[in-house]
């Protein structure tokens, strides 16, 4: 029976209000190859995720100037500066520095005249100069703040990669969590993370999946204590993020318990509004639980591959309910001969 | 001991979504459940066997019945197949 899309109870839901200047800065410096052209205002918040390109403003207009967010200066923007007499591009400079901006971007390699330089240090805000095009430095600058800016939650439970698939493992502290990701890592999968999983949503659709910065591969073993997954099983046994792709959640076996039985009707699960294919697994003593979770990644991948066995299955049984011939039970093979395959 | 016969009542036999239905029914109880199309017997707690017996429209089929809760198992498990299924 299908439930509908269920939560994760314990998933809040957090956003970062806002990032400093100089973490932008620091973070993406080498890869947008950024330089600072003065030292101030690192300190400076960036509250938004998108970017601007100050033309208007420099034009004069600033009726919905969205002075918040990193201003890009392009070709566009400084071919027009150059146009003007350096009083009017000081008188430019004024008008924009009326507003708290949180700082520049100057792109292509293009240069600023000094006294505009200094009168952004005067007003404490940063510039910067890449070499890189506009549409590549924009296209990292918006990528690494839409980063920041997207939702985040955690989620108590073990994530690990089996055969490239995300599988989340949650339940009930002390029903085996860790110790079924200590199992996979130990046949060879990648820890992701152990306890406390931190997930992210990029884009609508996609959830990614990281460990947090203390605990990163760190697992607590009921009796054991705490173990380095890293150091035991070395540097294949981990990664640093995965996608979230099935969520695995285990549970106590209870007979009445609604468990499927075929597979045809996929139950989701939703976190932060995306729906993850949810697969409740019943456990009791006996049960291997590592390779049902491998069988689990397999099962997907061979979904994501057009082959769905519940569905072929059921083709198979009603094409033999449909030829309405008395329908024995046949065996597989109508003649055993010898001991052949 | 309880044995009951039953026939198939819904156009599309009991195939995939009617099998989970039975043995989703039958693992309510603690009675042990056969079913036996044609001497073929199967257990009626597997969603395989019960797949297995490929039963269409109007075949007849033995439910048998073994426990402490025989007959109110046999109560509901015969409810839902005469009412087909609940997919007449």
């Amino acid at each position: 029976m299908s439930q509908g899309p269920t939560t994760l109870t314990n998933a809040k839901e957090i956003r970062k209000q806002s990032i400093t200047v100089g973490f932008l800065f620091e973070t993406i410096k080498e890869r947008l190859k950024l330089r600072a052209l003065n030292n101030v205002g690192f300190e400076n918040p960036i509250r938004d995720k998108n970017i601007h390109r100050p033309g208007l403003a420099l034009a004069g207009y600033v009726a919905l100037f969205t002075y918040d967010r990193v201003q890009v200066f392009g070709n566009t923007e400084m071919l027009y500066l150059a146009s003007l007499p350096l009083e009017a591009r000081v008188d430019a400079f004024k008008t924009l520095f009326k507003f708290a901006i949180p700082c520049i971007v100057i792109t292509d390699c293009n240069v600023m005249d000094p006294e505009l330089i200094t009168l952004a240090t005067d007003h404490n805000v940063p510039v910067f100069q890449t070499t890189l095009a506009t549409t590549k430095a924009t296209y990292f600058i918006s990528d690494f703040l839409d980063d920041q800016f997207s939702p985040q939650t955690t989620v108590h439970g073990s994530f690990v990669d089996v055969y490239g698939i995300g599988l989340l493992i949650v339940g009930r502290s002390g029903i085996g969590k860790s110790e079924i990701a200590l199992d996979l890592v130990e046949r060879g999968h990648r820890l992701v993370s152990d306890d406390v999983v931190t997930i992210t949503r990029k884009g609508e659709g996609i959830l990614i999946g990281a460990g947090t910065d203390l605990v990163k591969h760190f697992m607590e073993i009921r009796g054991l204590g705490l173990i380095d997954v890293k150091t035991i099983f070395g540097i294949r046994s981990i990664r640093f993020q995965k996608r979230v792709e099935v969520v695995v959640e285990l549970m106590e076996w209870i007979s009445d318990g609604e468990f499927t039985r075929t597979g045809l009707d996929q139950d989701t699960i939703a976190i932060m509004d995306v729906d993850i294919p949810h697969i409740k697994l019943p456990i009791f003593p006996g049960k291997n639980v590592t390779v049902i979770a491998e069988v689990i990644a397999l099962n997907y991948l061979l979904k994501h591959h057009g082959y769905d066995a519940a569905k072929e299955f059921s083709k198979k049984l009603e094409q033999l309910i449909a030829q309405k011939s008395r329908n024995e039970v046949k065996r597989a093979i109508d003649y055993f001969e010898h001991d052949f395959e | 001991m309880i044995e009951r016969e039953v026939s198939i009542r819904n156009r599309a036999g009991l195939h995939t979504r009617p099998a989970a239905s039975v043995v989703k029914l039958a693992a309510k109880f603690k009675s042990e459940f056969f079913i036996i199309k044609d001497g073929f017997e199967i257990n009626g707690k597997s969603i395989i066997g019960v797949m297995t017996l490929a039963a269409e429209q109007g075949s007849q089929l033995i439910l048998r019945f073994e426990g402490d809760d025989e007959l109110l198992a046999a109560e509901s498990i015969v409810g839902l197949f005469d009412r087909g299924f609940d997919e007449v």
